[in-house]
């Protein structure tokens, strides 16, 4: 069986990965993406923990399954957003905007 | 009708709030519509004040028609309403003069809506103070009198004159009189105040019920500050109460504030104030310092007689010297309320005695007569001003021709002013010196000598305009009085002329009052 | 009817009247004095019938006609008041009945009733007269009518009414009433002509100087009021009563007086004020800027009637305290001051031009008369000389109003601007006014007492024969003065006025007057001659007892001890005799023959003392520098601009303008910079700090997001760093 830590590593990685899609991408839809694979670790790492820990509860499960709620909302806002600034500003380029600061 | 005659006393006291409050909603442009809801509405409290005089029973002591509601628990104050003969004759005084007042101000043009809610207002406060049996329901009712009057002479009081402050600084004359009499008033109440929460801390009640048997006789009090003698606290919130009161009488030489508030003020306001306003002082003292503090009454008591015979030589004095009609009228209050503050001091002197019993027959009947009379002659001196719109005196001269049936009526109610046998002002006036001469000689004796100056001030006014070579620069601009005006001293008139003729149906009243309040 | 319910209505007719014609009828004028004469024939009628059954009801004086009423709640008490009619009141009845009711007759012709409107004249002014065209087209200037018509009526109703209420009063309070009603009503009848600066003046003087009486009076009353219990003449004269107010000693030990002393000198005041005593004399001559009707109303029928009367009835009281030879203190201050005004107002009579003044004056004298037989105890002889007086003086100023009548008509007629009021300016008015002539002869040897046939001379002379038979030979001598003085005046007026030949046109075209001014002159000068006869003392020797001494015999039962009656002595009569009738001739010698513009011969006689005389020792003067202007000084100088405006507002300022100073000190050095400056510190403290790190919102997302990297990294190591260390 492969142990917990190979899944946490994992985790781990796709962690980074999102994070660095997210800080370093210009695009706002990558942001996007950069956010849903960091989601998406956290719910390996629970669904792991879940297994590995307490296989007879639901907690785990109910977690991971209000995090891909979470993130399908997030998306569904998250996009329309961007193509509502598109539309008005034709650009999806983060550091454009940036009218909300003082 | 189970209902009214239960709640009478509290829809006596309510029915102005209500009819400031259907007149919020009517439109401000509709000024008769507003003159008459309010006079309509007015009469409400009277016709009812009057059902309670029929069905008064003078005989029975204590309370009647008494209603009690919790209002303010925690502290052991209750919404705690009743009469007796002496707030009965108050309470009639004002529903009485309230619509003829609002009758009177029919020639009020500007703001015609804020002016009557305001008077609606100030009725109930006055009737507030006559009617609660609680300390603090009581001084509520005395505060709630102060705004509207500011108010009424702030707003609504005569547009001319000016008045000097120091270093050259200048007010409008009605600002200063209104900021006078207010600020007046309100630092007499602040010692009654204090007073009153002495009491209300120490009884743990305001009802005034219970602190009549309780206050006078109490040999020691609770939380009292700084371990202060018994008798050292009672004198100072005796002194607290007095002054509260001597202000408003006003007793000399509390008075300087009357003749600028009465002078500016817009003619309904000083008919209210005299006749209304000033008899809540003396209210106060008849009600809460002689029944509070009896001893104190009875030590203080050549003090107050002393200060009284001085605001009857002075006022009127001073009315004599005036030029200005209003003036003088507004003077002769101070000399009218000396008369009755000289029998309340006699009483107080000579507690339980039949002395003291006439000398209050004759002071509350003052307070109704000078009602009477004070606002009959602000309402002429109103009724000229508005033709003349001047109130110098020496600016008239022979008037008599021009508006003979105003000349008798001026002259009619300035004999009641007068104190002419046959007119109510003898009577009382007679009752208070006769009761007061055997307890303060010297003092009554004094006390003449304001009364031969009363008639030299009213006939002084009475010639300056009335009578001499007529002015001809007023001949086809003064008017002869209107019906509307002559309405509004008529039932003045009449009740001058019965309370002088047969005084029994009223003063039956207050004598039994009087007995079963001060006797022995 | 009972007597006591026609006594409680007696007062009401003018009242009734006048009150209709204030509100109703004043503008017919015909209606008006129809209502007043109508009220004043109801309450003679009535007083006839209560006199006359006084005086067929025997024993009256111990069980007078009595009614009261409850008027006045006091404590358990009630206050009483009611009507009596005792011997006094009946006699003062009979004489205020007759004189009002002719007066009332009198005004409607003095007041030129049926005479057309004037052109010029005006409310509040006396009647210029108006133009009248005859058949042939001649324009003629005749008296018009006055224009207050209707208000004189009301009135005088309103007077009589005080009067009556007056006289049938059985306590002080009522007395008062009525007397104090009186007072309005000769302010408002002097002052009837009120756009006059003189007689404006003239009002207020005569309240005023009767107010000072007043108040005093008011005083005695509360007084007695508190003494007694109880204001009605029965509980005040019960002899135990009298016996412990006299015992008692006065309210706070004044003087050394006792209570009664106290009661009769304060209620005597009144007097003084109301009759006209000095030194309240001086609103009487001036109160003859009135129209003559109210003159005689004022001074014959009613007002200082009423002052005296007060007085009489209340004799027993004052008496408290005299015994026999020996006077009370109340009743020896009566006779000084009584004997005193006497002769000084006879003084100055002698001096006077117009023809009202005069007689003011000569009552003033008269009532200084009463006022001093009253304080040597002769009671019933004052009572008389009252009513006799009352007659012959209403006689008198109604025939004086006559004559002024007459010779305004003379003026108006030629045109000449005259006074008519002067007697220089008359002289031979007999021819041409026969009747007014006739009866104010009558009248005026009444006043001066011509012997035997007129009344004046009954009851002065016993006024005079009880100052002689007790022994006050000063009040005696000076009476007796006084008396001479008065027949010399009397006759002075008389020649002037009607002896001779018309000094002026004016004289020379007077005309008798209307009948309704004639008929109350004939009746009046019938009473001034029989009344005398109903008090002829027994003593008199021949025709004393042929007629009974009904006045004696009547008044003196109100008393509880009749008086006594005076044995019949010589001298008085001789003085009397000598005094009337060396008066009148020597008034008629030094008058006869007074010529068209000559001075007074008196004038020349006399020197600086007629000057004195004739500005009435400058009394006016005096008052007004010791009383009137001070007064007003204190009123307007010191209670105004002093006191009130001075010292209590500027102790009141002064608190404002400390208060305001706290309020701006506590403002400058508190609030501005502790308060405030906390409150603008604050914001503006964290305004800087907002400023300085405002530079970290750049606006790019993913900046924010790493720092919340970061910090979020900073916390995770914190938190595992403490965590490794438990």
């Amino acid at each position: 069986m492969i142990p917990l830590s190979w899944y946490l590593i994992f985790a781990a990685i796709l962690f980074c990965v999102g994070l660095y899609g997210v800080l370093v991408r210009k695009n706002a839809i990558a942001i996007l993406m950069g956010i849903e694979l960091m989601l998406n670790s956290i719910n390996i790492n629970l669904i792991a923990f879940w297994r590995y820990r307490s296989p007879d509860g639901i907690a785990g499960q109910a977690f991971a399954i209000i995090v891909f709620a979470v993130a399908a909302a997030e998306v569904a806002v998250g996009l329309a957003l961007i193509i509502s600034i598109y539309r008005r500003r034709s650009s999806v380029v983060a550091e454009d905007m940036n009218m909300l600061k003082w | 009708m189970g209902f009214v005659t239960n709640n009478i006393l509290a829809l006596i006291l309510f029915t102005p709030i209500l009819v400031a409050w259907i007149l919020l909603f009517l439109p401000k442009e509709q000024i008769k519509l507003l003159r008459w809801v309010t006079l309509i509405g007015s009469l409400v409290p009277f016709l009812l004040s009057l059902y309670v005089w029929l069905s008064f029973n003078s005989g029975t002591p204590g309370f009647q028609f008494e209603t009690q509601r919790i209002w303010y628990g925690v502290v052991g104050s209750s919404f705690h309403l009743g009469v007796d003969g002496l707030s009965l004759t108050m309470v009639l005084l004002t529903t009485l003069l309230t619509p003829i007042v609002i009758l009177a101000s029919f020639n009020i043009t500007e703001r015609v809506k804020p002016y009557m809610i305001l008077f609606m207002l100030l009725e109930t406060g006055m009737l507030g103070v006559f009617l609660s049996l609680d300390l603090l329901l009581f001084f509520v009712f005395w505060e709630v009198g102060l705004v509207p009057m500011y108010f009424l002479i702030n707003q609504w009081g005569s547009e001319k004159g000016e008045r000097e402050l120091w270093g050259g600084k200048k007010v409008s004359a009605r600002t200063y009189a209104s900021f006078k009499f207010m600020i007046y008033t309100m630092a007499g109440s602040l010692g009654l105040l204090l007073a009153i929460q002495m009491i209300g801390v120490a009884f743990q009640t305001y009802d005034l019920t219970q602190l009549f048997t309780t206050f006078p006789v109490a040999t020691q009090l609770a939380n009292i500050p700084f371990k202060l003698p018994l008798e050292t606290v009672k004198a100072i919130a005796f002194w607290a109460f007095v002054i509260a009161f001597a202000i408003k009488v006003p007793v000399w030489p509390f008075h300087t504030w009357l003749p600028d508030a009465h002078t500016e003020a817009p003619t309904g306001g000083s008919m209210i104030l005299a006749g209304v306003l000033l008899k809540l002082g003396a209210y106060g003292f008849l009600r809460l310092v002689l029944p509070l503090y009896p001893q104190e009454a009875h030590r203080y008591a050549g003090a107050l007689a002393f200060l009284a015979v001085m605001g009857i030589i002075f006022g009127a004095l001073a009315a004599y010297g005036q030029d200005d009609f209003k003036r003088l009228v507004a003077y002769s209050s101070v000399n009218h309320m000396g008369f009755v503050v000289l029998g309340i001091a006699a009483a107080a002197y000579a507690a339980g005695t039949d002395n003291a019993i006439l000398a209050l027959n004759g002071a509350v009947l003052q307070m109704f007569n000078h009602g009477l009379s004070a606002a009959g002659m602000f309402f002429l001196v109103g009724v000229i001003y508005e033709r003349a719109h001047t109130r110098n005196l020496n600016d008239f001269g022979g008037l008599f021709p021009l508006i003979p049936v105003y000349g008798g009526i001026l002259i009619f109610t300035s004999m009641a002013s007068l104190g002419l046998p046959g007119l109510n002002g003898f009577v009382s006036e007679f009752l208070v010196v006769r009761g007061s001469w055997p307890v303060f000689t010297l003092f009554t004796a004094l006390s003449m000598i304001g009364l031969f100056f009363t008639g030299a001030y009213i006939l002084k006014g009475i010639k300056k305009v009335l009578h001499g070579p007529t002015n001809e620069h007023w001949v086809g601009h003064i008017t002869e009085i209107n019906v509307r005006e002559i309405v509004v001293i008529t039932p003045l008139i009449v009740l001058m002329l019965v309370i002088g003729i047969w005084p029994a149906w009223i003063l039956g009243v207050i004598n039994s009052a009087m007995q079963l309040l001060f006797k022995g | 009817m009972s007597t006591e319910s026609i006594t409680w209505l007696l007062p009401l007719p003018p009242l009734l009247a006048f009150f209709l014609i204030v509100l109703f009828t004043n503008r017919s004028k015909a209606l008006s004095h129809s209502l007043a004469v109508g009220a004043a024939l109801l309450s003679w009628l009535g007083s006839m019938i209560v006199f006359i059954r006084a005086i067929s009801t025997e024993h009256l004086g111990l069980n007078p006609f009595e009614s009261v009423i409850n008027w006045l709640p006091t404590g358990n008490t009630w206050l009483q008041i009611g009507v009596r009619v005792d011997p006094l009141t009946a006699a003062t009845l009979f004489f205020v009945a007759w004189t009002v009711l002719m007066i009332f007759i009198y005004s409607i012709g003095y007041h030129n009733y049926g005479q057309p409107k004037g052109e010029h004249d005006k409310a509040g002014l006396q009647p210029h007269g108006a133009t009248i065209e005859d058949e042939h087209g001649h324009k003629h200037v005749v008296p018009s009518i006055e224009p207050m018509y209707s208000r004189f009526f009301a009135f005088i109703g309103l007077f009589a009414f005080g009067m009556y209420t007056l006289v049938v009063s059985n306590n002080l309070l009522t007395l008062f009433v009525g007397w104090e009603i009186m007072g309005l009503c000769s302010y408002l009848l002097i002052g009837f002509w009120y756009q006059k600066p003189t007689a404006r003046a003239a009002m207020i003087k005569a309240f005023l100087t009767t107010r000072v009486g007043d108040v005093f009076m008011l005083l005695g009353i509360a007084y007695l009021y508190t003494s007694v219990g109880s204001l009605s003449y029965t509980d005040i004269f019960k002899p135990e009563t009298l016996q412990k107010l006299g015992s008692t000693p006065a309210v706070g030990g004044f003087l050394g007086l006792s209570a009664a002393a106290l009661i009769g000198i304060l209620l005597f005041i009144g007097t003084v004020g109301k009759s006209a005593q000095w030194p309240l004399h001086v609103w009487l001559p001036d109160a003859m800027e009135g129209p003559t009707p109210v003159s005689a109303m004022i001074h014959a029928a009613t007002m200082v009637s009423a002052g005296v009367y007060m007085v009489i009835r209340m004799y027993p009281l004052l008496k408290v305290g005299s015994e026999a030879g020996h006077l009370s203190l109340v009743m020896s201050v009566m006779a000084v001051i009584g004997t005193f005004t006497a002769i000084f107002a006879a003084t100055i009579a002698v001096a006077q031009n117009d023809i009202k003044r005069v007689l003011a004056y000569s009552t003033i004298s008269q009532l200084g008369y009463m006022i001093a037989a009253l304080g040597i105890g002769a009671y019933v002889a004052v009572v008389f000389h009252l009513i006799t007086h009352a007659f012959f003086k209403a006689l008198l100023f109604l025939g004086s109003g006559s004559v002024i009548h007459g010779v305004e008509h003379g003026a108006l007629h030629t045109g000449e601007k005259v006074d008519p009021q002067n007697m220089f300016n008359m002289g031979g008015l007999r021819k041409k006014m026969p009747i007014t002539f006739w009866t104010f002869l009558i009248g005026g040897f009444a006043l001066s007492g011509f012997p035997i046939i007129t009344a004046g001379f009954w009851s002065k002379d016993e006024i005079l024969a009880e100052a002689f038979g007790t022994g006050h030979w000063v009040v005696f001598t000076v009476l007796s003065i006084a008396a001479f003085l008065t027949a010399f005046y009397t006759m002075r007026q008389i020649t002037l006025t009607f002896l001779g030949k018309p000094r002026t046109e004016s004289a020379q075209h007077a005309q008798e007057t209307h009948w309704t001014m004639t008929l109350p002159l004939v009746i009046l000068a019938v009473f001034a001659v029989t009344i005398g006869w109903a008090g002829i003392s027994k003593s008199f020797p021949v025709i004393g007892g042929i007629l009974p001494n009904f006045v004696h015999d009547f008044i003196g039962s109100t008393l509880l001890e009749a008086p006594e009656i005076l044995t019949f002595n010589i001298w008085p009569l001789v003085a009397s005799l000598v005094a009337a009738l060396g008066g009148l001739s020597l008034g008629w010698l030094v008058y006869r023959n007074q010529k068209e513009g000559a001075e007074d011969p008196l004038k020349l006689t006399l020197g600086p003392i007629y000057t004195v005389l004739k500005n009435k020792y400058y009394f006016d003067e005096l008052y007004n520098t010791v009383f009137v202007r001070p007064a007003y000084w204190v009123a307007d100088t010191f209670t105004n601009q002093i006191l009130d405006r001075g010292i209590i507002d500027g102790i009141l300022h002064f608190i404002a303008r400390i208060a305001s100073n706290v309020g701006h000190v506590f403002r400058n050095y508190f609030d501005k910079p502790v308060v405030n400056g906390f409150g603008d510190f604050v914001g503006e403290g964290i305004k800087k700090i907002g400023r300085s790190i405002k530079v970290i919102q750049t606006g790019k997302v993913q900046q924010y997001l790493l720092m919340a990297l970061i910090l979020a990294f900073g916390a995770m190591f914190y938190f595992i760093f403490t965590f490794i260390q438990h």
